[in-house]
């Protein structure tokens, strides 16, 4: 049976294919740093409550601070990407998620079991005592799961050679565990994660100093610390993920494309320095280079993934419609300019609030 | 068809969704009007200068954060993911059509989410102005993501204008969306009051819990009015056919429908209830009781609203099976399994049709029909099936009832389907069609005596109608009765006969019964109702032609002046078993049981929201004629309702689309010549011809009831002809008819009486009742066209099954043949001579052509 034969058409899109690729790249990028320091952190905080069994270590505390704000924009911002993916992408990925269907729908119920566990880890932090580790267990393993139950999706659908298992296997239990790359990157986003959260945690430290400044310094620096570890490791898996990668779209990445092996290029040139700068306890440098790390990681795997679809499609293919929304754009555009405006506005009102209060 | 199908069986019919989306739906309204509610008892604290209110505000708060955060906001995501999976083609028509809704959107959620949690968060500690102004931000911010997803959900309901032009706007603001927008406002602000319920009742000190239960009542009871007046607006703005759809049609809307009003007013006195003094221990189950009759509650009106677009998932675009409106006719040309993408078995044969026939049910039944599930389970729905009977659901869906699509395959498709159904799910083998069920033959029967020497008087008898069907459940219902009109003249003979006006008194005797024949005003016609009719000799023997013996007396004297014999029809072989279920009722070959009546009664008050089974139950069965009018009987019926003939032809002519030509006639009326009754017996059914001849097929047939209908402004004659298609005429060219009144004509053919031109009478009805063949004379205008040529389907000479010349007994008694009444130049049984004029009419001297 023919794959391409098995790819659903398409949809028209009401506005020219490069305005939902910036979008995509744009929310996806915002939903990569927030989910990376939610489940980052959440990590950090089980390993560090697993080596201080019934303490109450302030990496912790920041963590328990902050997880529950994390997972609302993590999902939150999770759901634009997928928003402008489904648009671009839709006939790959629906077809993936029905595959793999009761896979992809128990996201939702670890999500709440995940979440309801970070309100009662914050929120009980205290009264917890030692069952605060039992307690984020329940937050840092669903979210594990909910990764990996992603990392096939959106392998899954890159492989349309391999969709035919459906036809033995048509009740929705798929998943994409012959594909050499599954696991690797997998790994790629987890180790990502806590790399992100350790700097996370230092910047959470860094804003509160005035609350508590002899131990933000030690909290800074341990928060580097697991950065700078994990980005080390990053670079293994990361060269791991590209030996697995199938022969056409390794050598796209690695020269086929001068795009793709530049911003590869850029990308471990970035990672390296951030190391680096994360060494010398540069914070804010560190965040800045590797935000710029992460914006052109997420550029590779966009292009990577079209290197995947080559034969089969081009978000380019895509027709536009009889009835374009180009007004429609402008008014998304006015009113995400509005919506942040009154965000501005009320983070004022509220930062206000709590120095009033100190 | 364009994407692969989640086999899901048990959980399949959309049962995800409903559970998911239900849930979601009330905690999402809930963090709408909650944020109002919020900011209001905020207001409410400050104005009374009460920390206690302000403490429970917060406190509210909290739970108001989890709950919409956790519970609402993740059951949002998932609703989303439902749809993908179970939808994934309607799913992808509504991104790519509002993608920049759904984006807009988001930006709101942003923004609510900011809001609640600093809300929240600085509850006590951010001055009272600027905490309020976050309160409303939430709720602005909440308020303007129900703005947009009510567009986009009420554009699947009503699409309006975005039908053709395809134009966000046109879709966004559809006919239903200010009224639908109304609704969720109010039902928002309703269900604050509801959920407050919930810790309000928590609250220690008495008076604080009574007074902010009781406020917590207000914001229940306040709004319901509105409510009630946005429903009404609502259902008002719904296009007729969808209202009609929802409110008088579809089967399973009706319980909803009542569930949403009885519960109306039982919400609201429990809202009344709540602002009673009662202790916290009695109020706090109330409040949980109170809660989960919201969820019921808000529950019925989706249910309404889902299942009301049914057959569609966007109404007059996409069919619930994600197949598009347009494309139906071609899959119904090339069919499913040969075009479809996720298919394994395009080519069907016996190695792999249930295989197929799985492919097909999981594409065409699943989204709807569950297999062992609660949702529209299909096993209870087909266990009394026969192919037969399944082939027909599946040609007549979508097209006789409203609620399901039309079947989007071809014939292959449908055999693969129900090779499916019944061998692989209800485990019954495909029986072979049943053996041909013939008529005990009986003796013969023989001619009254005839002496063309010395008899003066010829007596012709013959029955009104030659196929006369009666339905003999009337414990249960009447559709027809057992009875037949028999008719006689008396002839005086002699060279210029004479039909004997006065002075003669006619009887008859058939089985039991006996009684006279009155004259009637016209041409010394005698006749009588004979009612009832048995074709049952015995209880178990069948016998649908009995003998009726009519004797001619001279009034005065008593003195016999004639007699003769002939049959008088009543035919019970009614087909409806072959898709009603149920066996037959007598000698396995004929006759309507109860469990068929009771069936057909069920399927009735289902599609028609009647209650003729219950009052079958009750002992008072109902006429169909009493609803539906029927010239045979004079019955007017109701007016604004279709003729019984063009209903039941017009209803079921898509079921029978499985059978061509007369086969389709023969499904219902006796006239299977495998049958036990086989009617239509006469010298047509000899010379080759059969019902379609004549009658058309069955959709034309069907056309031809429906179309004084359609004059008439009968909403469901349009209906249901816009679902008929006919091979041999196109629609404009098939004439009108009335059913009984306007028939076929026997001159159609036989033009000025001679042998027929043509071998099709359908489309040319006589004029009006005393036209018809059946109330016509001959030229002369002396005899009855019957008397002669004995009644339509029954014409000499017949072929009766139980005994070959039991029809023609009377010319057998006056001719020795079973020819028309005076055949072969026979003038003189009547004339005494013979005669040299063709007075009866043109070509009626000469041989029989048919022997």
């Amino acid at each position: 049976m023919d794959p391409a034969t098995l790819v659903p058409t398409p949809d028209t899109i009401p506005v020219a294919w490069g305005w939902f690729q910036f979008l995509l790249m744009l929310t996806f990028v915002l939903h990569l740093l927030v989910m990376n320091a939610m489940l980052g952190s959440g990590i950090i905080a089980l390993a560090t409550h697993l080596t201080h069994p019934g303490g109450s270590p302030a990496i912790c505390r920041l963590t328990a601070g902050k997880l529950t704000y994390l997972i609302a924009f993590a999902v939150n911002f999770g759901v634009a990407p997928l928003l402008f993916l489904q648009v671009l992408y839709g006939q790959f990925l629906y077809t993936s998620s029905v595959l793999m269907a009761w896979h992809w729908l128990a996201v939702v119920g670890l999500l709440i079991l995940a979440y309801a566990s970070a309100y009662v880890y914050s929120h009980n932090y205290k009264p917890l005592g030692s069952g605060r580790c039992g307690v984020l267990w329940l937050v840092v393993a669903p979210l594990l799961l909910i990764g990996f139950i992603f990392s096939n999706n959106m392998t899954l659908m890159l492989h349309p050679e391999t969709w035919r298992h459906y036809f033995d296997h048509p009740t929705g239990t798929l998943l994409n565990l012959s594909d050499p790359i599954l696991i690797p990157g997998y790994l790629h986003a987890v180790v990502a994660s806590v790399a992100i959260g350790g700097l996370f945690l230092a910047l959470v430290a860094r804003f509160q100093r005035h609350d508590n400044t002899r131990n933000a310094e030690k909290q800074i620096a341990t928060g580097l610390r697991w950065f700078s570890i994990a980005t080390l490791v990053q670079l293994w898996i990361g060269a791991w993920l590209l030996g697995a990668q199938p022969d056409p779209v390794r050598a796209f990445l690695l020269g086929g494309s001068p795009l793709a092996a530049t911003l590869l290029a850029l990308s471990v040139v970035g990672g390296l320095t951030a190391v680096g700068l994360a060494f010398s306890h540069k914070l804010l440098p560190t965040v800045g280079v590797t935000v710029l790390t992460v914006v052109l990681m997420a550029l590779v795997r966009d292009l990577m993934r079209r290197a995947y679809l080559a034969p089969y499609f081009s978000p380019a293919d895509l027709s536009v419609a009889q009835q374009t929304q180009y007004g429609l754009l402008a008014l998304f555009f006015v009113l995400l300019l509005a919506t942040l405006a009154t965000i501005i506005y009320m983070l004022r009102l509220a930062a206000v609030a709590n120095r009033e209060v100190r | 068809m364009n994407y692969p199908v989640w086999q899901l069986d048990t959980a399949g019919g959309g049962l995800l969704i409903a559970a998911i989306a239900v849930f979601h739906v009330y905690i999402s309204h809930f963090a709408v009007g909650g944020g109002l509610f919020l900011v209001v008892t905020e207001m409410k604290g400050y104005r009374e200068k009460s920390a206690a209110i302000l403490d429970y505000t917060h406190r509210h708060a909290k739970f108001f954060l989890l709950t919409s955060m956790v519970l609402g906001g993740m059951t949002g995501v998932g609703i989303w993911f439902t749809i993908s999976l179970l939808t994934p083609a309607a799913t992808s028509t509504l991104i790519h059509n509002f993608v920049f809704g759904w984006a807009i959107e988001w930006l709101f959620f942003v923004g609510e989410i900011v809001a609640l949690f600093i809300y929240y968060y600085t509850f006590g500690r951010m001055n009272r102005r600027d905490h309020l102004r976050v309160g409303w931000l939430y709720f602005l911010f909440a308020w303007l993501s129900l703005f947009v997803i009510n567009g986009i959900i009420g554009c699947m309901l009503t699409p309006g204008k975005w039908l053709t032009s395809q134009n966000f706007w046109d879709g966004f603001f559809n006919p239903t969306f200010w009224p639908a927008l109304a609704l969720r406002t109010t039902l928002a602000l309703m269900l604050a009051g509801l959920f407050g319920f919930v810790t309000a009742t928590t609250l220690k000190e008495d008076g604080l819990r009574e007074r902010m239960v009781r406020y917590c009542a207000l914001w229940l009871l306040a709004p319901f009015a509105f409510f009630l007046a946005s429903a009404y607006w609502y259902a008002a703005a719904l296009p007729q056919p969808l209202y009609a759809h929802i409110f008088q049609r579809a089967p399973e809307l009706a319980a909803y429908v009542r569930t949403f009003l009885t519960l109306s007013p039982i919400l609201f006195a429990g809202g009344l209830l709540m602002a009673i003094r009662l202790p916290g221990r009695v109020k706090k189950p109330l409040a949980a009781a109170m809660l989960l009759l919201g969820l019921v509650y808000m529950g019925s009106f989706e249910f309404i609203r889902e299942g009301g677009r049914r057959p569609y998932i966007i109404y007059d675009h996409t069919y619930s099976t994600s197949i598009a409106k347009a494309d139906v006719a071609r899959l119904q040309e090339e069919g499913f399994l040969n075009t479809a993408r996720w298919i394994k078995n395009r080519k069907v044969d016996d190695t792999n049709r249930l295989a197929a026939g799985r492919e097909v049910y999981n594409n065409l039944c699943l989204p709807c029909h569950s297999i062992g599930g609660p949702m529209h389970d299909i096993l209870p729905l087909t266990a009394h099936d026969t192919p037969l009977s399944l082939d027909a659901k599946l040609r007549g869906m979508g097209r006789a009832d409203t609620y399901m699509p039309p079947f989007a395959g071809n014939d292959d498709d449908r055999a693969a389907l129900t090779a499916f159904i019944l061998q692989g799910l209800q485990h019954r083998p495909l029986e072979p069609p049943a053996a041909p069920a013939a008529l005990t033959p009986v003796a013969a029967e023989a001619p009254s005596p005839f002496d063309a020497a010395t008899d003066g008087y010829v007596l012709l008898a013959w029955a009104e109608f030659g196929l006369n069907e009666a339905t003999d459940a009337d414990h249960l219902f009447g559709l027809l009765p057992a009875a037949n009109r028999l008719n006689a003249q008396l002839i005086r003979r002699g060279e210029t006969p004479e039909l004997v006006r006065d002075g003669v008194a006619l009887a008859f005797t058939i089985g039991d019964q006996s009684g006279t024949l009155p004259p009637t005003d016209s041409e010394a016609l005698y006749s009588t109702q004979v009612t009832p009719l048995s074709p049952y000799p015995t209880p178990d023997t069948y016998q649908p032609y009995p003998v009726v013996t009519v004797e001619a007396r001279d009034k005065a004297t008593n003195q016999l002046l004639a007699t003769t014999k002939t049959v008088l029809p009543v035919i019970t072989e009614l087909g409806c078993k072959n898709c009603h279920g149920g066996p037959w009722r007598v000698a396995g070959q004929t006759g309507l049981s109860d469990v068929t009546a009771r069936n057909i009664l069920a399927a009735h008050d289902r599609l028609s929201r009647t209650d003729l089974l219950a009052r079958a139950k009750a002992g008072k069965p109902a006429a169909c004629r009493e609803c539906h009018a029927d010239p045979r009987f004079t019955a007017p019926g109701d007016p604004a309702r279709l003729n019984l003939s063009a209903a039941i032809h017009g209803f079921h002519a898509p079921y029978t689309e499985g059978h061509a030509g007369a086969a389709a006639c023969h499904l219902c009326h006796g006239t299977d010549p495998q049958g036990a009754s086989r009617a239509f017996r006469g010298i047509h059914h000899a010379a080759g011809l059969d019902c379609s001849n004549c009658h058309g097929t069955m959709a034309d047939n069907a056309i031809s009831l429906l179309q004084p209908e359609v004059e008439a402004g009968k909403t469901e004659a349009v209906r249901l002809l816009g679902h008929l298609t006919t091979a041999t005429t196109s629609p404009d060219e098939i004439r009108p008819r009335r059913p009984w009144l306007n028939e076929p004509d026997c001159l159609t053919c036989h033009q000025a009486f001679g042998p027929p031109e043509t071998d099709s009478a359908f489309n040319a009805w006589n004029e009006e009742e005393a036209t018809l063949y059946r109330n016509r004379s001959d030229e002369s205008g002396i005899l009855r066209c019957a008397a002669c040529h004995n009644s339509a389907h029954a014409l000499y000479p017949a072929e009766n099954p139980s005994q070959a010349q039991r029809d023609n007994l009377v010319p057998r008694q006056y001719q020795n043949s079973p020819y028309p009444m005076g055949a072969d130049r026979g003038c003189p049984v009547c004339h005494i001579e013979p005669m040299d004029t063709e007075m009866h009419h043109a070509n009626s001297l000469r041989m029989m052509r048919n022997r």
